[in-house]
């Protein structure tokens, strides 16, 4: 029998770069594939070849043996390939039903009206056969992500999909969403669908795929089926190189309360309240990891702390002086740094030269500004200096901001922040879309950070990461923290339960979070200002025990 | 007050009461207002000044629903007010062709004008990536000096002379609510409707399901020239003259239509509501005027622009759709 | 942008990105755009004027077109050189052996009135400009203007009767007005600003909508309170004529005073060094091409929005003083479209003060000329208008030129490379663990 999927020595190249490299990937019909590979290994201009968004340079797609020439996604939606976008493809405002047969409903009265009745119930027919559990009459935007990512599956069966290719799916999922995915995979191939997903986490490809294929640098390095491969074979496989997993966080005496948060509460744009009455405290010397789903409220919570959102309720003191009332401005110059999730909304100016991206927040302050005059010659050194300490490329302090890669305007902004000097840094995903010697450079200057006394709120999606640097651990949910934990002994399974929203009975862990009240009652009298000298290092941080231990990823 | 709908139903409230008033104390000056308000030559004038309003209004929640905001509706106002009358004059009243009447042909022309011009407006936003605002602006600007232009080319000054017949009142409010009807049909139960809001919600999900996003925001902004071209045919024809001097006859209604569907949240009823609600404070405004009441013409001129204003502050942002005024362009 | 960042389908807000694209472009490409702009204008109305000459009835024709015999009632060409020639005072002798007409002096009448609407222009010009700079689109610059003109009308003759009359007096009423002028175009088009930062009220419809308000009420109260006794129109008295901003080295007719042009210079000066040099005006153009990033950086994007509305008023009443000072010598109810043409000034000027020189010259060509086509030629005036829109029309599209660039093979850098795709790996988006 002929694989359900057949890509037949792919080549795509663009103006400069070879995106595949004679790639053959075959897929059985019925099976879970997955496609492994670093950021930039070639997955999804892969898979867009396969879905008629790109054409081959060279190459042949079959689909059960037949060669196809898709010229749009169109045709290959024809044939019977549906993919399903890692940003869904959904209309917001309409309901699940109306977004499942968009641009094919069915109609009545001669065209003239949309036939309401049968596209429910096409929708109800399909969600009851793969025993999806799905409202059609709710409205995209109230339904959970789970619940949309499902919508995008039936968008696709209800196209009479036999192919269905989901990238990176379960990015913005929780742990238990990814089971019920898993679940979901489970059902449509028992009814003879083929999936194939891509992905770069080794243990999702482990658990939920029959075979992988992985790619690295265009190429296929090797598909094999999941059962007969180590975590360890696939990580060298998609690197090239062994891999280690663990960076090092030594641990280290916290000083001075640099930020306490009581009872701050803080609604997002559409005034639903995304941080709740939530309170912790950060010390100096010491990074505080959030993890948890994206959008729980952990940009909510790093925008309050910064003075880019205000607070519905709550206080929040930095270095014992109340930041209400306090502006952006006010807390940029006392020394607050924030590296933004958005760098291309925030971070940077895209038009802007990194000169002129420099001075960012500094804008006003000596020595870039003296008497409502900028000194664009001492903002240019300034830029020098960051493209010279954080490796920034091209090393052009006349670049535009917009013609510098993900990971090198990344490493711009972290290095602008970081030479502020500050007394705290709010970092919210610091390498996401940065390669790996990239993070690993900036992992290391977080630490360096951490040793000088800094403390740092560290927000990331990225579960590894969170636990490998931070010397407590907070896990977000819903605008709470279900815990606050020690990552070193947290396992991962405990962390995945906290991010669903459910608390762990051990109080022992919680206690991380409360032996901090109890060891600093005389903070609150403190001005703020007395920085580090008096204070006493009898505390101790359950976290900084044993920080060294690393996790995988 | 975050619901625009409201704010119409209060109005017709008020309305209601002003009424009750009148009736129950005829001598008082609410018993004058209300007699003012609820005369017939109110209401008809209403109707000949709420056309344009409407239409145009309701042609602009075509276009930005599509996801092209449209802010040239006054221009398409303008150039169709004016070839109306011009087609008009040239077939001659009392004179018909095909069996067409001269005002027919008038109105017919005045649509395609407008059609016409919305066409350049769609290809410079959506073929060629132009900034719509200024766009919009641009397509303003050349009405507002094409039809004095070609006004001063046929007629020899920039006001035509008048025809001497009209388009009656009824007319006019019956095409008002035959489009308003025919556009709440067409956004809310045919596949068009929900590709439109597709393609100004997100354009991408349309795109990927395979209907051209172009081709529903080129359907969109023709639909907004056809409609604007009903009103400002409307607007001349009811009248049966094109007055071309200053703003022209058109002052401000394309953009009085904007505010219109913004208050209506994009839901042509409630355009129709809100369109009549300015209009109606014009045609007061005329009668107070015909009765006597000393306030300068030009001062109650500015009730409905600061209504507009006012409105605005506390309405504020309004669901504008999500893609509005973003280029669209298919991946390869 | 190699990796097709998940970020930027977050953006901020609609008009935010209906202006980004427009501010930041660069100035050699802008600057190829505007003059390629310009000149298909021109072509598209020589088609206007062939076409309407062609319906249009007169008893000889201006105009037959080569080899055929068609006769037309307009001459295009001869409109465009009345047009161009005519604004300048003839310098050109057309038809006549040589080159130049002997006889020319650059401080002629035409050259004069021409010069006359440059400088106006350049006032409005920057008002529009330093808005959008903002991110900001003021279409209020007109209503701006006619508050602007009407406050220094009335405060200096308010004043004329406290001091006595002379140089020293003319020099302080001529600054008091002007200021005055400053003041109310300010607080005028502070308004919107107010609006937009602590209301999200769209700037662009409550301006418009604010100039209908100002043209009205500013009529009423002429009409009602201050007109000038025995005058047959809507309009003040007229300010003393050593207050008024005479003409110099011009013909008095001309109503262009040097100084004027040469303060509204400086204004184009201060402005650039503004906001190309100042903490401030970082805060602006930053707010102006990336409010968030803006936001991020520490400025405080409410007051920025109150501060650009407010300095762009300001730049419009100022014109609105000059032409109080230097074109009529008094309010008139009916005020010319400056505040409409800045916005034209200003976008082909890309919003750069620099650029607004040159802009505001050529529109001030395009009405100094239209002057003369009314004068020499049957053609309505109103095809300047026509022009002024078919420019914003065609500078409002890059992309067009981008695209001819790139058929005709000369794309050199600037105008064809950007738009190349640039989607490299493939793999973009964000590695989540």
């Amino acid at each position: 029998m002929n694989p359900a999927v057949h890509l037949d020595g792919i080549t795509k190249r663009f103006p400069g770069v070879v995106a595949n490299d004679d790639v053959d990937l075959e897929v059985e019909r019925g099976s879970v594939h997955a496609l492994l590979g670093e950021n930039g290994a070639g997955k999804t201009t892969l898979m867009n070849v396969l879905y008629g968004l790109y054409q081959p340079t060279e190459g042949i797609v079959r689909l059960d043996g037949e060669p196809q020439s898709f010229d749009s996604p169109r045709d290959a939606i024809d044939a019977g390939v549906g993919m399903i976008h890692q940003h869904f493809m959904l209309v917001d405002p309409m309901t699940v039903w109306e977004n499942v047969v968009l641009g094919n409903e069915p109609k009545t009265w001669g065209g003239l009206r949309v036939d309401r009745a049968a596209a429910r119930e096409a929708v109800v027919e399909l969600s009851e056969r793969y025993g999806f559990d799905v409202d059609p009459d709710a409205t995209v935007a109230d339904v959970s992500v789970g619940e949309q990512q499902r919508v995008e599956i039936l968008k696709a069966l209800y196209r009479g999909a036999d192919v269905l290719i989901m990238d990176e799916p379960t990015a913005v999922l929780t742990p238990q969403e990814v089971e019920e995915l898993y679940g979901v995979f489970e059902e449509l191939t028992e009814q003879g669908k083929t999936i194939i997903f891509i992905s770069h986490k080794l243990g999702e490809a482990l658990s939920a795929a029959d075979d992988i294929t992985v790619l690295r640098d265009g190429v296929n390095v090797g598909t094999v089926a999941a059962a007969d491969v180590t975590r360890e074979e696939l990580a060298e496989m998609m690197v090239g190189r062994e891999v280690l997993m663990d960076p090092a966080t030594p641990p280290q005496e916290t000083g001075d309360r640099v930020l306490e948060v009581t009872g701050l509460s803080v609604e997002d744009d559409r005034g639903v309240e995304a941080v709740s009455d939530l309170s912790f405290e950060l010390r100096a010397g010491e990074i505080l990891g959030v993890a948890g789903v994206d959008g729980n409220g952990q940009s909510q919570l790093a925008e309050a702390i910064t003075g880019l959102r205000e607070s519905s309720s709550g206080d929040v003191r930095y270095r014992g002086e109340p930041m209400a009332g306090k502006t952006r401005r006010d807390r940029i110059e006392r020394g607050m740094a924030f590296i933004p999730e958005d760098r291309q909304e925030r971070g940077l100016v895209m038009s802007y030269d990194l000169t002129e991206n420099a001075i960012l927040g500094s804008q006003h302050d000596p020595p870039f500004a003296r008497g409502g005059r900028l000194d664009w010659r001492a903002s240019r050194d300034h830029a020098e200096s960051v493209i010279e300490q954080y490796d920034v490329r091209p090393p052009d302090a006349g670049a535009e901001a917009e013609s510098l890669s993900g990971g090198n305007q990344q490493k711009f902004i972290v290095g602008r922040e970081f030479e502020r000097d500050p007394d705290l840094v709010v970092a919210t995903h610091p390498t996401r879309g940065v390669d790996i010697g990239s993070t690993e450079f900036l992992h290391d200057r977080l630490l360096e950070l951490r040793a000088e006394g800094k403390a740092v709120l560290l927000v990331s999606s990225k579960l590894d990461e969170v636990q490998g640097l931070s010397d407590r651990l907070a896990v977000m949910h819903e605008g709470e923290f279900t815990g606050i934990v020690d990552p070193a002994t947290v396992t991962e399974e405990e962390i995945g339960l906290l991010m669903a929203g459910e608390s762990l009975d051990d109080e022992s862990v919680e206690g991380a979070a409360l032996h901090d009240d109890a060891g600093d009652g005389a903070g609150t009298g403190d001005a703020g200002d007395g920085d580090g000298a008096d204070d006493s290092p009898g505390d101790e941080i359950d976290g900084s025990a044993g920080g060294g231990e690393g996790v995988d990823a | 007050m975050r619901n625009p709908l409201s704010l119409i139903v209060g109005t017709v409230g008020v309305l209601a009461l002003l009424g009750i008033l009148g009736l129950a104390f005829p001598e008082s000056v609410a018993g004058d207002l209300a007699g003012i308000v609820f005369s017939t030559s109110t209401a008809t004038s209403t109707a000949r000044l709420a056309a344009p309003i409407v239409l145009a209004g309701l042609g602009g929640i075509f276009a930005e629903k599509s996801g092209v905001i449209n802010i040239g509706l006054e221009g398409l106002l303008i150039i169709s007010a004016f070839v109306s009358v011009y087609a008009a004059s040239v077939v001659e009243i009392g004179s018909t062709v095909f069996g067409v009447p001269a005002l027919a042909v008038g109105f017919l022309a005045g649509i395609a004008a407008s059609t016409l011009l919305s066409a350049v407006f769609a290809v410079v936003c959506i073929e060629f990536k132009a900034d719509q605002i200024i766009a919009g602006l641009a397509i303003w600007l050349i009405a507002l000096g094409l039809a004095p232009f070609m006004s001063t080319v046929f007629f020899g000054g920039v006001n035509t002379p008048n025809l001497g017949a009209s388009v009656g009142w009824r007319y006019s409010a019956a095409l008002v609510l035959l489009a308003t009807v025919g556009s709440w049909w067409l956004l809310n139960q045919t596949a068009f409707g929900k590709h439109l809001r597709a393609a100004g919600e997100n354009p991408k999900a349309l795109d990927t399901v395979g209907v051209s996003v172009s081709k529903v925001r080129y359907a969109g902004v023709l639909l907004s020239g056809v409609l604007s071209g009903v009103g400002g045919s409307a607007l001349a024809l009811s009248i049966g003259q094109f007055v071309g001097s200053g703003e022209t006859m058109v002052q401000g209604k394309g953009f009085i239509a904007i505010v219109v569907y913004l208050f209506g949240n994009y839901n042509p009823i409630g355009a129709l509501g809100a369109g009549t609600l300015f209009a109606g404070l014009q045609a007061l405004q005329t009668r107070l005027q015909q009765l006597g009441y000393g306030i300068p013409s030009s001062l109650v001129e500015t009730i409905p622009y600061v209504a507009v204003i006012v409105v605005l502050a506390f309405v504020g942002r309004t669901q504008i759709p999500e893609a509005a005024g973003e280029h669209y362009e298919t991946e390869e | 942008m190699s990796d097709s960042d998940p970020d930027t389908d977050r953006s901020p807000s609609v008009l935010a990105r209906l202006v980004a694209p427009f501010v930041d472009r660069s100035v050699a490409e802008r600057l190829v755009i505007s003059v390629a702009a310009i000149f298909l204008s021109i072509l598209v109305g020589f088609a206007i004027v062939l076409v309407s000459g062609r319906i249009a009835e007169c008893s000889t024709a201006a105009w037959t077109l080569p080899f055929t015999g068609i006769g037309f009632c307009y001459d295009p060409v001869e409109v465009y050189v009345v047009l161009f020639n005519g604004a300048l005072g003839y310098p050109f002798a057309v038809g006549d052996p040589g080159l130049f007409n002997p006889g020319w002096s650059p401080f002629n009448l035409s050259f004069g009135l021409t010069l006359s609407e440059t400088t106006l222009l350049i006032f409005t010009g920057l008002s529009v400009a330093v808005a959008f700079r903002a991110g900001l689109f003021n279409i209020g610059t007109q209503g701006q203007l006619v508050v602007g003109a009407l406050a220094t009308a009335l405060s200096v003759l308010a004043l004329v009767p406290l001091l006595p009359a002379g140089r020293v007096a003319g020099v302080v009423l001529i600054v008091v007005g002007t200021v005055a002028g400053a003041v109310a175009g300010g607080l005028w088009g502070a308004i919107p600003g107010a609006l937009k930062a602590y209301a999200d009220a769209n700037e662009v419809i409550t301006t418009i909508m604010l100039n209908f308000v100002a043209a009205n009420v500013a009529y009423v109260l002429v009409l009602e309170v201050f007109r000038a006794e025995g005058s047959s129109v809507v309009a003040t008295g007229y300010v003393p004529e050593y207050a008024q901003l005479r003409p110099w080295l011009f013909p008095a007719s001309s109503d262009f005073a040097l100084i004027a042009l040469l303060v509204g210079v400086g204004f184009i000066g201060a402005l650039y060094y503004f906001v190309e040099h100042t903490s401030l005006g970082y805060d602006l153009r930053t707010s102006g091409v990336q409010a968030a990033a803006a936001e991020y950086g520490g400025v405080n994007a409410k007051l920025t929005t109150v501060r650009a509305m407010t300095l762009s008023g300001a730049l419009g009443g100022v014109g609105g003083a000059v032409w109080v000072l230097m074109s009529e010598g008094r309010w008139m109810a009916s005020i010319p479209d400056l505040g409409f043409d800045g916005i034209t000034v200003s976008i082909l000027a890309g919003n750069n003060p620099i650029g607004v020189l040159p802009a505001a010259f050529l529109f001030g060509i395009l009405k100094g000329g239209a002057l003369e086509i009314g004068f020499r030629t049957d053609v309505p005036t109103e095809l300047v208008a026509v022009l002024r829109g078919l420019i914003i029309l065609f500078v409002a599209m890059p992309e067009f030129f981008r695209m001819i660039g790139r058929y005709a093979g000369v794309g050199g850098g600037g105008v064809a490379a950007s738009t190349e795709p640039d989607e490299t790996g493939g793999d973009g988006g964000e590695t989540d663990a």
